[in-house]
């Protein structure tokens, strides 16, 4: 080994390098002292400054957002000409829990992107109340449920979101079935995928690796089960998971799977995309889809063109109705540490302005939460569909529910699918989950 | 996709006399850790010389960055975890997380599948070492299989998790091939069944490459004169591993089993996360991936600290009781 | 020992089977990166119809990975010298001085190889912050230093103790001080294992998503592993944008380890040569 020969490097006289040595090792105590000891503000992404707003989101990266956020941008310059903007596309995965680092820091972004329902409502102590700002926005905009909470108003909608059913024609008449009539009862839509399956295709393509099918398909069906009582009394908070109704939903999950409509390894296929990539690639009849962001009239589109169709939920119960399920989709927040909250609103006013949502709803395909956006020259046929149906619209049902009870159900739901439990035991979880 | 580094470099051989003054400092951390060791000698009063301050000042930034950056959060950590989320934000609440944790059942099967990981431990260790083996016997093409082996381990876990994301799906490659062989199809990671075999299997197919590294650098350490005798007596590979190369490649063989451990303990996050996320069922949680749920989607903080102090106990517990058993074993054959 | 008769061949037909399991996963990717959108949802396992080089050019300019790359290479330069610096500065004190406390200390910085970055990850944070590290180069180089910085100083003093004390002992007879002795000799000596123990952090720096994401907040200051996680969005169904995305960070990782695999290995070898 050449360390142990005695002929290695030469060891001459050396002259003790005493404080030198000391200032390298003190470096990092040093840093450490002087930067405690500085009390202003922190890197580029802190906020609370007053002439720099710093957005967070998990859309700006996205080149299909690009035309609105332009508009946006140039809307807000003109109004706060010194003010800079920064927006910061973080990976969606990692986006709550950077948030709650944040949060926990109370430093971080003055604005920040939010879906609607429990992520909101379990933050609202960080956020600022818009109630006193909003303004004729309150007219303009739909889709503000989701973006409450206990009376106030934490965050400005941007886009709609629901689950309508797309369905590709060409599978259909492959099936032997009408292309132009899709099911309007679940009857008919049981010997629709009967007819498909019969076929060697899926009924439905179907990824629940997050858990996240369950979502889809207690939004979509419930409004076909339920009756209108039962499904304001959900929403209001005052939910039976011991009905007959909601045990009909999850039976409906389990029947299907064992009935073969979906795809294969449903627990190991990623809602997004895989799900939606077998969709457009003409491997299932129908899916269970969105109405804004993607896995949406504008991207199935563009690879099924003329054979995509849409279809509200069908019908199941005698009491139950065939309803949109749509509410508010994303919304901008203002956080409670931010310097100027007005500053920061006027923002959050550019963001949502009539502009930069039409360049939104246009580029990136988002069904718009300002409703007086023009869309009939999208020369897609279901988007006109969707949107004649948002008027008898209703808020999707799974968004009431909190982040752990939804949790509770993703597992549930994939054990259910995997028969390693029943859909008594899992009910019984989830109402003693969902207090 | 961190901590999990660590396991994969490599010290060649814990040679503990090597600290100064700390003969077997790791085996013995139960003692008092203050106690005098023998190199120390008595204490002399002199004024503070060159020599005796420049040790500490050579060893400052290295203790400092750990106990700023690693101690202290930890204690931090341990007074978070006495207080509560949500409402109670801050409020001392004594063992309340603690209690809520062991009654949950997605914690309580984080900590069966550490039990898992253990029992897991004996082949990432194994597979490495007989690969190790048959390149040091210097079977057909082994130089080529020695750079390729060690592929994997210059990979980010992530990207690694969305490579077998593809490679696994239900449809994808690897049941095409089982298919092939006339095998059904295998959910491998929608099974909750097999799912935590399989990341564990990805998890030791992006590992064993530095293991090998290890092994390897082990065995050049092995005295060939005792390799020569055993051929000439006569001995099998079997015999010549057995009685000849274990014993050589004990030090080596506990430094591979604790970086193994420390690597699957706190490095799977990352494959996890891109690979099953928990799930089917939760089938596949493991405190980390718990911690990091705890901390994000369900904003409780707190509980998240609470999950994290039994994480790390369990840590001190498993690694050394490990270094005891493995000394004992090693020693023995 | 032995390396005779047929069964070597028999052990290395797995063994050469292995080695194709080993780089299948890496083909398929380069395989995927090179379709277009429509080819892959139409056919996702089959061979690539052709090069497309668009969607390299595309991952690079999307998401300003030019700039990722930079970060990348600022903070994972900067750590590997922090970690050199400091784990060999501390590794020889442990293996080769005698100090009071010497035990506690080493074994202080081992504990905390034992502390999964999930532990303590929150006040992590509040610290960085309380010094006003957080989404700054120097800060998060601070904290790659910390997570590896251990397990570097295992290795150096592992290493240095094999150097027998008669050479300190003799360069202190020759008058020469200890900081001396560190620089024109322990430095010297060390190169094998500081170049193995430099080439691995650095790969581990460069592929940290985790710490990065949490520490470098804004957007300019992204490095280049998070940069191609943010590729897959919430919602991404551009698989191959991805796969082209893996390609160019693992390209520079893969190059290094092809230049540098005999040091990363002898670099390991060397230190576990029995003096």
């Amino acid at each position: 080994m050449p360390a142990a020969s005695p002929d290695g490097p030469r060891t001459r006289r050396l002259s003790p390098r005493l404080t030198a040595a000391i200032g390298v090792s003190l470096f990092v105590s040093l840093t450490a002292c002087s930067a405690a000891s500085d009390d202003g503000t922190s890197g580029g992404a802190g906020g609370g400054s007053t002439d720099k707003l710093v957005v967070w989101d998990w859309k700006s990266g996205d080149p299909t957002a690009k035309a609105y956020i332009d508009a946006a941008r140039a809307d807000f310059a003109a109004k706060h000409p010194d003010v800079e903007v920064e927006f910061v596309a973080q990976p969606f995965d990692n986006y709550y829990t950077l948030l709650g680092t944040a949060i926990e820091a109370e430093s971080g972004p003055d604005v920040v992107l939010f879906n609607g329902g429990a992520q909101l409502r379990d933050r609202v102590d960080a956020l600022a109340p818009l109630d006193d700002l909003l303004g004729d926005n309150q007219e303009r905009l739909t889709g503000w449920e989701a973006f409450q909470a206990d009376g106030a108003t934490y965050a400005v909608p941007i886009t709609l979101q629901g689950m309508p059913f797309y369905y590709n024609k060409a599978v259909y008449e492959e099936a032997g079935l009408d292309p132009e009539t899709p099911p309007a009862t679940y009857a008919e839509l049981e010997a629709a995928c009967t007819a498909i399956v019969e076929t060697g295709k899926d009924c439905f393509s179907l990824g629940n690796k997050e858990g996240i099918g369950i979502e889809f398909h207690l939004s979509a069906y419930g409004p076909g089960v339920m009756s209108t009582e039962q499904y304001d009394a959900w929403l209001a908070g005052e939910r039976d998971w011991a009905s007959p109704e909601v045990k009909q939903i999850f039976q409906m999950w389990v029947d299907q799977s064992e009935a073969g409509w979906f795809n294969d390894g449903a627990n190991s296929t990623a809602k997004f995309m895989d799900e939606y990539t077998k969709f457009q690639g003409g491997e299932s009849g129908n899916v269970i889809g969105l109405i804004s962001d993607v896995a949406h009239w504008k991207s199935f589109d563009e690879f099924l063109g003329d054979d995509l169709g849409v279809f509200k939920p069908p019908v199941v119960t005698d009491q139950g109705s065939s309803v949109l399920p749509v509410e508010g989709g994303i919304g901008y927040a203002v956080t409670e540490w931010t310097a100027d909250p007005e500053l920061a609103y006027d923002l959050v006013d550019s963001l949502s302005s009539t502009e930069a949502l039409t360049a939104f709803y246009a580029e990136a395909g988002a069904i718009a939460s300002d409703t007086s956006i023009d869309t009939s020259d999208s020369g897609i046929d279901t988007v006109g569909d969707i949107v004649s149906w948002l008027p008898e619209s209703k808020p999707l049902l799974h968004s009431a529910l909190s982040a752990d009870t939804l949790e509770l159900m993703h597992r549930l739901s994939q054990q259910l699918l995997e028969g390693s439990t029943t859909v008594d035991d899992a009910l019984q979880q989830l109402a003693a989950a969902d207090k | 996709m961190t901590g999990s580094r660590l396991s994969r470099l490599g010290a060649p051989d814990i040679d503990e006399s090597s600290v100064s003054g700390a003969p077997d400092a790791p085996a013995r951390a139960h003692r008092r850790p203050d106690a005098p060791g023998p190199g120390t000698g008595p204490v002399r009063r002199r004024r503070w010389t060159e020599d005796k301050v420049m040790p500490f000042v050579l060893v400052a930034p290295a203790v400092l960055i750990v106990v700023l950056l690693r101690l202290v959060p930890l204690v931090m950590g341990a007074n978070f975890s006495l207080t509560g989320d949500g409402d109670a934000n801050g409020a001392f609440i004594g063992l309340d997380n603690y209690r809520e944790l062991f009654g949950d059942e997605v914690f309580r099967t984080a900590l069966k599948n550490v039990g898992l990981l253990l029992l897991a431990l004996p082949v990432a260790v194994a597979v490495p070492g007989l690969l190790a083996t048959f390149l040091f016997m210097k079977v057909p093409g082994h130089r080529l299989y020695r750079s390729v082996y060690f592929f994997p381990v210059v990979l980010s876990p992530v990207i690694i998790g969305a490579i077998f994301n593809v490679v696994l799906s239900f449809d994808g490659p690897a049941n095409q091939l089982i298919g092939a062989l006339g095998l059904g199809p295998v959910d491998w990671l929608g099974d909750s069944s097999v799912a935590m075999f399989t990341v564990i299997g990805v998890h030791i197919w992006a590992t064993f490459g530095m293991a090998l590294v290890i092994f390897m650098a082990g065995f050049a350490t092995v005295d060939q004169s005792l390799l020569d005798a055993a051929r000439s007596d006569g001995a099998n590979l079997r015999q010549t591993v057995w009685h000849v190369i274990i014993p050589e490649l004990s030090q080596t063989i506990q430094f591979v089993f604790v970086t193994t451990m420390i690597g699957m303990l706190t490095g799977m996050f990352g494959l996890l996360y891109i690979m099953t996320a928990g799930g089917p069922g939760g089938a596949t949680y493991l405190p980390e991936l718990y911690i990091w749920v705890q901390q994000g989607q369900m904003n409780r903080p707190a509980l998240a600290s609470a999950a994290s102090m039994v994480l790390f106990a369990l840590m001190i517990i498993v690694g050394f009781a490990q270094l005891r058993l493995i000394r004992r074993a090693t020693k023995e054959s | 020992m032995p390396t005779r008769g047929p069964a070597r061949w028999v052990i290395a037909i797995p063994m050469a089977l292995l080695a194709v399991a080993t780089l299948y996963p890496l083909l398929f990717t380069l395989n995927v990166s090179q379709k277009t959108r429509r080819e892959y949802v139409l056919d996702r396992f089959g061979l690539a119809d052709g090069l497309h080089l668009d969607n390299v050019v595309d991952a690079w300019q999307t998401s300003d990975l030019g700039t990722y790359t930079l970060n990348s290479t600022i903070v994972t330069v900067g750590s590997v010298a922090a970690l050199l610096l400091f784990g060999s500065m501390a590794g020889f004190a442990f293996s080769q001085l005698q100090f009071r406390g010497s035990k506690t200390l080493f074994l202080l910085i081992l504990s905390a190889l034992l502390i999964p970055f999930q532990v303590i990850m929150v006040p992590f944070f509040r610290v960085l912050g309380e010094m006003g590290l957080l989404d700054t180069h120097p800060g998060l180089i601070l904290a790659y230093t910390a997570q590896f910085l251990p397990f570097t100083v295992f290795l150096m003093t592992s290493y240095y103790s094999r150097i027998p004390r008669e050479i300190v002992e003799a360069a202190r007879v020759d008058g020469a001080s200890t900081l001396g002795i560190y620089r024109r000799l322990m430095l010297p000596l060390g190169r094998p294992a500081l170049l193995s123990v430099g080439i691995l952090n650095g790969l581990f720096c460069w592929n940290d998503v985790l710490i990065s994401l949490l520490t470098m907040q804004s957007q300019g200051n992204r490095t280049l592993m998070v940069g191609v996680t943010a590729l897959r969005g919430q919602y991404s169904d551009n698989i191959p944008l991805f796969a082209s995305g893996v390609v160019i960070a693992a390209l520079p990782v893969l190059v290094v380890y092809l230049f540098f695999q005999k040091q990363i290995t002898e670099g390991v070898t060397a230190g576990s040569t029995k003096g």
